[in-house]
């Protein structure tokens, strides 16, 4: 059998199964569910975020599995008026959109209404008013929210902000404040950190600041609401007839009066809602921006996340080697009773996934009085992970060189760390250079792990700006170049190192 | 300069050495054979501490086993003084051949490198092959790489080497340019013990003549005699 037209043949059946992949997923998604199909099938399918808090959808302290919150009662109002019943569907919140015409209907979960979101959905007539409200320490000097404008006792303000939320696009787009804007996936994280001091202060929906305040006695509302805007109900734009419905239905909820019983039981200031809603202006359909002009507004951002991607993974990884390879040596040549303690702490390292760890260095530490800066924590938990999968392979590596070696080292008069430094590391580096490489590119991909705890990097970033300008697919084949440009060098050198490894060679029996 | 005591010895769990007893003076050359399995590697690993001793002593070069794991610092300086060639080479690949054999002085003795290599240089002249001193040891054949391992033993002056079985990984012409090195050795004066198959090697070079079968001396004499 020729191996080479063996190895030819599956590389073209690849090559062919992915462009198969690729041009099924261009020609778009599964055609969204039209209304016929919701009465047909008797559910309304509604998707949101439990984890995003109260009081829109959260689960009940008291009986966790069930799912409350006014927004879970709005659905089921909707349903209802529709003539079918209310499903729920999870997701995240920021990504909740792509949903639409998948595994949901509509999306119900806080989504303001805003240019961009009308020109990429359908929106509905808007169901609920919110303002932004800046909330603080109670001890904190921020009385005020010009005192944002110029800095505070530490430099810039650091704010945290819901990522994706309108409360981030006020605070990234108003102009003349000193503050740090950082992003969070949930309100209780963000809420916790302002309580421990990590963050100066908050900026939430003033539904929310009000639903958590007994939680968080230490906090305080800070200055009047700022800005505001609506909550929609979201719908894919190719489904008309149901998006026309639910503003129908929403239009009698508003006028008989159930509304409001609805936002009075949440005690959500129901009068007042029902008369912003009645009086809420048009707003006007916004212009697709121009392909130029979004790379050049995008493509700014994505190289300097790009930038903090390559940072974490360069300032981690080599951490991650030099941790791993003690442990290895650790685990061959140390103490007996060392031994036991280092297969424990790479047992414990490799069978937890990287984002517990990394939620437990930025979240949990705090709590004992160590708050790490993300970044820190970032490279931090990337390294201790990755050094445990780096020990495993050096000490297959130090395994691998050949024993007569060790002890032809020994037999000079060496002692075991001379031998080890002089003759077993060299070798076993040089052997395990390849799945080594094979690691860094993976954790390279693995630093988007680190959006959990605020980081900022190139994932993390493309999701925010394809939400936000609803340009999924372009921004991700730009995204995708970018982290093909910067792994393909990292595969050169991989191969280069191989070179030389067949040049040197290891040792070999004769 | 050697002296072994009743020494016993086991080897995964298997008796391999029993109540052997030997002497080697000063600038001789003691050849250990007999059919394999016999224990003459063990006796010889066990002369610089590479075998633990079940039973008896060892002393060599002013060096003193006893039975049982012995300090790691008595090993180091037992073994500064005694040099192991070993039947595979166990040259390091990732250096060249000068640097393999600097690296002992270098790391051990704390040698200046300049002072190191040139010792080196000087150790390659006298095994014949100083014009290879840049290539790595995998590019060389089995006698030259032999060749290259006495000389990195031989940079750490040792004042005993032991040689297990240095040709038999290697074919009759490239035996003999390392049996010749041997011999220079010999006539040199070092102290020396080497495992051996090949009996007309031991005749030529060999003051006395040890038999292992089973574990135990049976038969101790001059070349002439036994051989």
């Amino acid at each position: 059998m020729n191996w080479c037209r063996v190895q030819g043949g599956c590389l073209a059946v690849a090559l062919l199964a992915g462009a198969v992949a690729v041009s099924t997923l261009a020609a778009g998604t599964v055609a969204a569910a039209e209304l016929a199909e919701v009465m047909a099938r008797g559910e309304l399918i509604w998707a949101a975020d439990q984890e995003g808090g109260g009081p829109h959808v959260f689960l009940d302290p008291e009986n966790p599995r069930q799912l409350t919150g006014f927004e879970v009662e709005l659905a089921e109002l909707l349903a209802a008026e529709l003539g079918v019943k209310a499903r729920f569907q999870q997701g995240q919140w920021d990504r909740l959109p792509l949903l639409l015409g998948r595994t949901a209907d509509c999306v119900i979960n806080g989504i303001e209404l805003t240019p961009g979101r009308q020109r990429d959905y359908r929106c509905s007539r808007p169901y609920f008013a919110y303002s932004l409200q800046l909330l603080a320490r109670r001890d904190s000097p921020l009385t005020a929210f010009e005192r944002l404008e110029s800095g505070g006792p530490h430099g810039r303000w650091r704010v945290g902000v819901l990522t994706g939320s309108a409360a981030e696009i006020f605070m990234r787009g108003r102009a003349g404040l000193e503050v740090e804007v950082i992003g969070y996936d949930g309100t209780v994280d963000c809420l916790e950190q302002v309580t421990a001091g990590v963050l100066d202060a908050t900026v939430l929906d003033d539904c929310i600041a009000s639903f958590y305040a007994d939680r968080f006695p230490q906090l305080r509302a800070v200055d009047r609401p700022q800005a505001g805007g609506f909550y929609t109900v979201l719908t894919s734009p190719d489904t008309p007839r149901l998006s026309a419905r639910i503003d129908e239905a929403l239009g009698r909820l508003l006028s008989d009066g159930r509304l409001k019983q609805l936002y009075d039981s949440w005690d959500l200031a129901g009068r007042q809602q029902i008369l912003l809603l009645r009086d809420a202006d048009e707003i006007p359909p916004a212009l697709r921006d121009s392909w130029a002009h979004l790379l050049r507004s995008a493509l700014p951002l994505l190289l300097s996340a790009a930038g903090m991607t390559v940072l974490l993974s360069a300032a981690s990884f080599p951490l991650a080697i030099l941790i791993g390879l003690a442990v290895a040596i650790g685990r061959l040549y140390g103490p007996p009773l060392l031994r036991p303690l280092l297969a424990g702490y790479v047992e414990v390292l490799r069978g937890t996934p990287l984002l517990l760890q990394l939620y437990a260095l930025f979240f949990l530490l705090p709590k004992i009085g160590l708050a790490l800066p993300a970044l820190a924590a970032a490279i931090i938990g990337l390294a201790l992970n990755y050094s445990a999968y780096e020990s495993e392979i050096y000490r297959a590596g130090l395994k691998a060189v050949p024993g007569g070696q060790f002890e032809a080292a020994l037999a000079l008069g060496m002692t075991k760390w001379q031998a080890l430094r002089h003759v077993m590391v060299p070798q076993a580096v040089r052997i395990v250079m390849p799945p080594v490489t094979s690691d860094f590119i993976a954790l390279f991909k693995d630093t988007s792990v680190c959006s959990a705890i605020t980081v900022i990097e190139l994932t993390k970033r493309y999701s925010v700006l394809a939400l936000s300008t609803g340009r999924i697919v372009e921004l991700a084949v730009v995204t995708a170049v970018l982290y093909l440009a910067m792994s393909w060098p990292m595969a050169l050198v991989s191969r280069w190192f191989e070179r030389r490894l067949e040049r040197t060679g290891a040792a070999r029996q004769p | 300069m050697i002296t072994v005591e009743s020494v016993a010895a086991f080897r995964a769990g298997v008796r391999v050495l029993e109540d052997v007893s030997l002497s080697v003076p000063a600038g001789t050359v003691t050849t250990l054979v007999g059919p394999s399995g016999s224990g003459k590697s063990t006796l010889l690993r066990c002369l610089n501490g590479l075998e633990t001793l079940a039973a008896g002593s060892v002393e060599i070069a002013g060096h003193r086993l006893t039975p049982g794991p012995q300090p790691p610092r008595r090993l180091e300086l037992l073994r500064r003084d005694v040099g192991m060639v070993f039947q595979q080479f166990n040259l390091f690949p990732h250096l060249s051949v000068l640097d393999n054999v600097a690296l002992p002085p270098r790391v051990i003795r704390k040698t200046p490198a300049a002072a190191a290599r040139a010792l080196a240089q000087t150790l390659l002249e006298r095994v014949g092959l100083a014009h290879l001193a840049d290539v790595r040891p995998t590019a060389l054949s089995g006698g030259q790489q032999q060749r290259v391992a006495i000389a990195r033993s031989l940079a750490m002056e040792p004042r005993v080497m032991l040689f297990d079985e240095p040709t038999s990984a290697l074919d009759p012409a490239m035996s003999g340019e390392v049996l010749e090195v041997i011999l220079g050795l010999a006539r040199a004066g070092q102290t020396m013990v080497v495992v051996t198959h090949d009996h007309s090697f031991a005749r030529r070079v060999a003051t006395q003549v040890a038999e292992l079968v089973a574990g135990r001396v049976v038969r101790q004499g001059t070349a002439a005699d036994l051989l």
